[in-house]
């Protein structure tokens, strides 16, 4: 879970970095690195670590 | 007050801080509020932060600078400075008829119910075609355009409303009977194929 913890934090937080790199400009690249860079690093790094409290979840259950 | 921008920045800073207790020390998660922190850092805030960076990117995009950042729009931006006051984006425009740094924008959205959420989705359109696929040249209006968008700001306007030409076809052109773009009496646009051969405005500095 640890692992996954570390590895969810850090897709987030380079999510996080790109939306503030894509802040700096106003054209269309920028809005499109915000959308799907951005959204991708976000969409995985949430999703992990909501997996990531499920399995612990069900590891503690099947403990 | 803080803007938008400081808003998102100030987020993401803090997003940052807090999901780095959780990397550095993911053992904190062991205790009910280490669970709490690791939640708040990596679900709450960050979603915060995304949510408020998207509707900060969707204010942006209704900025003329956004529509013309793309290179296929540069002659519609160049034609917004065409010395002729038949051209009726460009007399808009050098007028101050509609705001300056929302040209496009307000000019090619619906003003009809859903009409801002349909032009931002057109407008993810045009981004996805523009990068991934082919647009279309020379660029068209999905729909013929509509009088609906003219009346907007012209309808209850005494120089519109006072015109004899306007009273006496007042209901068509209000149900868009006749349409003010294409019936030959307001019919010159962008025309970008023509700027090579027209006068520009240089605004003065």
């Amino acid at each position: 879970m640890l692992r996954k913890l570390r590895l969810s934090g850090i897709l987030v937080i380079l999510g996080l970095i790109v939306e503030a790199l894509s802040l700096f400009w106003n054209n269309a690249f920028s809005f499109m690195s915000f959308v799907v860079i951005s959204g991708s690093l976000f969409a995985s790094g949430i999703l992990l670590f909501l997996y990531s409290l499920v399995s612990s979840q069900t590891s503690a259950f099947d403990n | 007050m803080i803007g938008p921008q400081t808003l998102v920045f100030l987020l993401i800073g803090a997003s940052i801080l807090l999901i780095l207790v959780v990397v550095i020390r993911p053992s904190i998660t062991a205790s009910r509020e280490g669970k709490i922190i690791a939640f708040l850092a990596l679900f709450i805030v960050p979603v915060v932060a995304a949510g408020v960076g998207a509707s900060e990117h969707m204010e942006r995009s209704e900025q003329t600078q956004f529509c013309l950042s793309c290179h296929i729009m540069e002659p519609y931006g160049r034609s917004l400075y065409v010395d002729d006051k038949s051209y009726i984006p460009a007399a808009h425009f050098q007028n101050h008829r509609i705001p300056v740094d929302k040209a496009c924008y307000t000019c090619h959205t619906d003003y009809a119910m859903f009409g801002t959420i349909h032009a931002k989705m057109e407008g993810l359109h045009h981004v996805y075609v523009y990068w991934f696929g082919t647009p279309m040249n020379p660029i068209r209006l999905y729909q013929p355009y509509n009088n609906r968008e003219c009346l907007h700001c012209h309808s209850g306007a005494r120089s519109f409303e006072e015109s004899p030409t306007h009273t006496a076809m007042m209901g068509d052109l209000k149900a868009s009977k006749i349409s003010c773009a294409t019936s030959g009496c307001h019919d010159t646009f962008h025309n970008v194929d023509q700027l090579d051969h027209v006068k520009f405005w240089k605004p003065i500095e």
